[in-house]
């Protein structure tokens, strides 16, 4: 599974909820690729996913989370998404 | 301390204009004369001039007003004011692909049109539009 999130820097709160929510993910599911994309280095990439807001989440390549997920939602979020893998 | 229309003229902003943004709660008036005008000081065209940039570059009326309040506030951070920016070039572009998809649409069409002297019941263009089936959204 890969989940990317859509960023811009410049901002210290969602630093540390990066890193939160790349560990929970990360607990979630096995073998989960985590990609932090600075928006304006992926721009065409986020504008075909529909990103218009930041932070945004997609998991394997749908956009999921237009704002910051808890760390609840991203791993009620993941753990369905796994389930509908198998 | 000026009136309306010496603010108008100095912003070249109409005065309807900026009755409006003080309808909208983007400018207040510094106080009022004897007489009972409101008048307005270096404030309030430095808040016009503001406004209209931030319009040039996109930016809703509401948005501006976030950005007003952003630009007031003593805990907020260019970082605020640099994500707004970064998102509303999000949505100019996402709206240039679409733009830039109807123009290839329209390419389509135009290209199909091959003898524009054909009578209008004939027409290619009318025909393809007709016939095509309007995608709905998904939610």
């Amino acid at each position: 599974m890969k989940v990317e999130m859509f960023y811009t820097p410049g901002c210290p709160d969602c630093v540390a909820a990066h890193a939160r929510l790349r560990t929970t993910a990360q607990e979630a599911v096995k073998n989960l690729v985590w990609r932090e994309l600075n928006v304006l280095d992926e721009l065409d990439y986020a504008v075909e996913l529909g990103v218009l807001t930041l932070p945004s989440i997609a998991i394997d390549g749908k956009l999921v989370f237009t704002s910051m997920p808890t760390v609840a939602q991203l791993r009620t979020a993941l753990i369905e998404r796994s389930k509908g893998r198998e | 301390m000026f009136t309306i229309g010496k603010l108008a003229s100095l912003t070249s902003v109409s005065n309807d204009t900026l009755r409006y943004y003080e309808q909208e709660g983007l400018v207040e008036p510094a106080g009022k004369s004897p007489a009972g005008y409101r008048l307005y000081d270096k404030d309030s065209a430095r808040r016009i001039r503001f406004i209209k940039h931030a319009q040039n570059c996109g930016f809703t009326l509401a948005e501006i007003r976030d950005l007003l309040v952003l630009r007031g506030r003593d805990k907020a951070c260019c970082g605020d004011v640099r994500t707004r920016a970064v998102e509303k070039k999000l949505q100019i572009e996402s709206k240039i692909r679409a733009m830039k998809a109807m123009s290839k649409a329209l390419d389509q069409l135009i290209a199909d049109c091959a003898n524009e002297t054909q009578p209008v019941n004939e027409c290619t263009i009318i025909a393809a539009l007709e016939r095509a089936k309007v995608k709905t959204p998904v939610h």
